[in-house]
């Protein structure tokens, strides 16, 4: 009997010390999911195992940077390569969650201007931009001064929820040129402007949280105008429906590739995001799915130009990148203020 | 120890390990989380040390401004420096661009710092930065807790409250109790009579009635909340029947409201209150009421001076649990509720996975905890005092 539970227990004890780090395991490559990780693991991630043989795994995530603190600081690191935004990469790398990139491995300069950071590297860019439903809408507002307009073009209208991206929309509405919204924005004045313009439409407003809200408000009818992302925007019209999207009030960023600090694979990790971000994989990618690489050459390429209409990098002129420095450092303040705002 | 005792401490141990990993530890690492405050002094020790034996008064001297250029130099390369600006930036608006705009510009500046730093960035010319820096040397700052309570420490070191349009917090509690307390009066409202019908049937129709009770009660939180998401919609199935009905001429705008989370949360936390009441009902019989009923009380005496406070257990165990995982919910407010109606947990959330800033997190955590607790206390101590009156 006494025999019988030590050896019970002895398997206990066993059964929760192993999968932590008894086995080797695959390189492990994280990002958001959805089609584009659909088309990535085909074309990038089983492409690189097939060129490589390294044994490549991939996971999806929703951009929880609390799950990536919780792996570096108890040492269990079990993500390799993710996909993060850049507020997030910036914070991380500072905070030393994310490992410098090895620039001696990936070659800095395929990458369009500013997708390098010392702990990531550009991987694909995307955007947000207003859009409705042609079918219910046949002459829908065509700029922010317009979708602000509740008069001319009344119904409800979607954005998503907080301060990103809307406050800059509120400035542009009221007049401010794009290439003043930031400095604007850092001022008090900006700021209240801002608000003082939301509340105009406070009362059309739905607010949406994740990406696939403002299709299904759109396509539902709850919504009339809305702000979503342009990738599934493009999506939707690929599979029948027909939404008009404004290029012209586009707001874009870029995700990036960067390391989990203590990746025991570190070097492994190097070799693929240098061949992940190369010209040939992404071309075959982008024959699939929307993509917007960071990569000079794919992103320059006419022939994917004219087969992809929907390269946010390519619209670049036409939209306003989305200030990480700026929402580092006011992010809490405005976050504070939207919430107090729209709780009034 | 005998051979007796080692086994009954084996039998407790998972019980004792249980209430130490599930329970001290994250309570206890949280607490500490929420007080914690290293990133000054580990990425400004110089400065810290001569700030230290400077007043607050006026302006540091020059060995001040000469330990701050050494600490930002040494410290280029570690992972110190910026969490240290999200720190102080947490505190002072615009002291992370100041302190960025510092280590940009530190191969102009020249001895003596207390001229060139203030020249090249005024901010440095200002006491205020160098009282932010001190301030914020202690090991341990109650600013995460203030802050959770819309207070805020000065630069110097006062307590303030917080500027009124960005005040969250108190609102922010006060509606998370207030949409707690509602859904669990509703849920009793709507669980006693439920459960009382369900004592009355035969043995097999109340198996079968539980049943209905339990399947939703299996069913994901999430897949609940989605099916509320879709009936309440503009072209839902509840806004085509009023319109067919000619009750309504346009769509109600039932979802993103405050009325969306009532009826989904109570959707969802209902069988929380109706399995105890049913236990307790069951086991409480209808003698006592037959008893009261022949000594002459009417129907609404026998209830009021009888069942209720016979019930009164199961009415306070379900209530007790149904509060409490309201005022952790999440997901059903996120999904169909407006700005307005998001509670503590979507803040929570917002400070781990957007902001990064883990002090915010632990506050609020605590802060919950402790007003919980405390309202469970009230109650217990009202309750009793109801079932006296009751009785009396």
């Amino acid at each position: 009997m006494k025999h019988k539970i030590s050896t019970l227990i002895a398997a206990a004890v066993m059964a929760f010390a192993l999968p932590s780090d008894g086995f080797a395991r695959d390189l492990t490559i994280v990002g958001f999911g959805g089609g584009y990780q659909d088309s990535a693991r085909e074309h990038l991630f089983e492409a690189y195992e097939a060129a490589t043989g390294t044994a490549v795994s991939d996971d999806v995530y929703n951009g929880e940077m609390a799950k990536i603190y919780g792996m570096v600081e108890t040492g269990n690191v079990t993500y390799d390569i993710i996909m993060v935004e850049a507020p997030e990469l910036v914070r991380g790398c500072e905070d030393g969650v994310f490992a410098p990139i090895d620039y001696s491995v990936i070659s800095a300069d395929k990458f369009i201007d500013g997708a390098t950071h010392e702990c990531g590297v550009g991987g694909t860019g995307w955007g947000a931009a207003m859009f409705f439903d042609k079918a219910r809408h046949p002459n829908g507002p065509s700029n922010f001064v317009e979708f602000w307009d509740v008069e001319n073009f009344p119904g409800m209208r979607a954005m998503r929820t907080g301060p990103k991206m809307t406050l800059e929309a509120a400035l542009m509405a009221d007049g401010v040129a794009k290439a003043d919204v930031y400095d604007v924005l850092a001022t008090d004045e900006g700021v209240e402007r801002a608000f003082a313009k939301l509340d105009e439409i406070k009362d059309n407003m739905i607010w949406w949280k994740s990406g696939a809200q403002p299709l299904q408000l759109i396509g539902s009818g709850e919504v009339d105008y809305a702000f979503g992302y342009t990738g599934r925007i493009i999506r939707a019209n690929d599979e029948g429906a027909d939404y008009q999207l404004n290029w012209n009030t586009l707001l874009y960023s870029i995700d990036y590739w960067t390391v989990v600090a203590g990746s025991p694979m570190m070097d492994e990790a190097m070799k693929m995001i240098d061949w992940i971000t190369d010209a040939e994989p992404l071309r075959a990618q982008a024959a699939v799915w929307p993509i917007s690489p960071a990569n000079k050459e794919v992103n320059a390429d006419p022939a994917l130009q004219e087969a992809n209409p929907g390269m946010v990098l390519n619209h670049s002129e036409e939209g306003l990148f989305i200030s990480t420095e700026f929402w580092i450092e006011h992010g809490d303040e405005l976050e504070a203020k939207f919430t107090s705002w729209a709780a009034q | 120890m005998s051979k007796k005792s080692r086994i009954s401490w084996l039998l407790i141990a998972p019980l004792l390990a249980l209430v130490l990993l599930g329970f001290i530890l994250p309570i206890g690492y949280t607490l500490v989380k929420a007080v914690e405050n290293p990133e000054v002094t580990a990425a400004l020790p110089r400065t810290v040390a001569v700030l230290d034996r400077w007043d607050g008064e006026g302006m540091p001297p020059e060995e001040a401004f000469a330990a701050l250029v050494t600490d930002i130099e040494e410290g280029q390369r570690g992972r110190e420096f910026g969490s240290m600006t999200r720190r102080l930036n947490f505190e002072l608006n615009g002291a992370r661009s100041t302190l960025m705009q510092t280590r940009r510009s530190l191969d102009e500046l020249t001895a003596p710092y207390s001229e060139s730093l203030p020249a090249a960035i005024p901010e440095w010319g200002d006491p205020q930065m160098w009282q932010l820096i001190k301030t914020n040397s202690n090991p341990i700052t109650a600013s995460f807790l203030l802050r959770a309570l819309d207070l805020q420490i000065t630069p110097g070191g006062q307590i303030e409250a917080v500027p009124e349009e960005r005040a969250i917090f108190i609102d922010l509690f006060k509606r998370t109790f207030w949409i707690s307390i509602w859904v669990t009066l509703i849920c009793v409202l709507l669980a006693y009579p439920t459960a009382y019908y369900i004592t009355t049937l035969s043995n097999r129709a109340a198996s079968y009635a539980i049943l209905l009770v339990l399947v939703p009660f299996w069913t994901s939180i999430l897949v609940r909340t989605t099916a509320w998401f879709i009936l309440l919609q503009r072209e839902g199935p509840i806004n085509a029947g009023l319109l067919g009905l000619n009750i309504v001429d346009e769509p109600l705008q039932l979802i993103f409201t405050r009325f969306a989370v009532y009826v989904a949360m109570v959707h969802v936390l209902l069988p929380f209150q109706i399995l105890p009441l049913y236990s307790v009902m069951k086991r409480q019989g209808t003698d006592m009421l037959r008893a009261a009923a022949s000594l002459g009380a009417p129907p609404w005496r026998q209830f009021l001076l009888v069942y209720l406070p016979l019930t009164m257990p199961g009415v306070a165990a379900g209530a007790v649990i149904v509060f409490m995982l309201s005022v952790g919910f999440y997901v059903t407010p996120a999904l169909v509720g407006g700005l307005q109606d998001q509670m503590v947990s979507y803040y929570i959330a917002f400070f781990t996975n957007q902001s990064i800033n883990f002090g915010m997190v632990a506050a609020l955590s605590l802060l919950l905890l402790f007003f919980t607790g405390l309202l469970i206390v009230i109650a217990r101590k009202l309750v009793p005092n109801l079932d006296t009156t009751i009785k009396a």
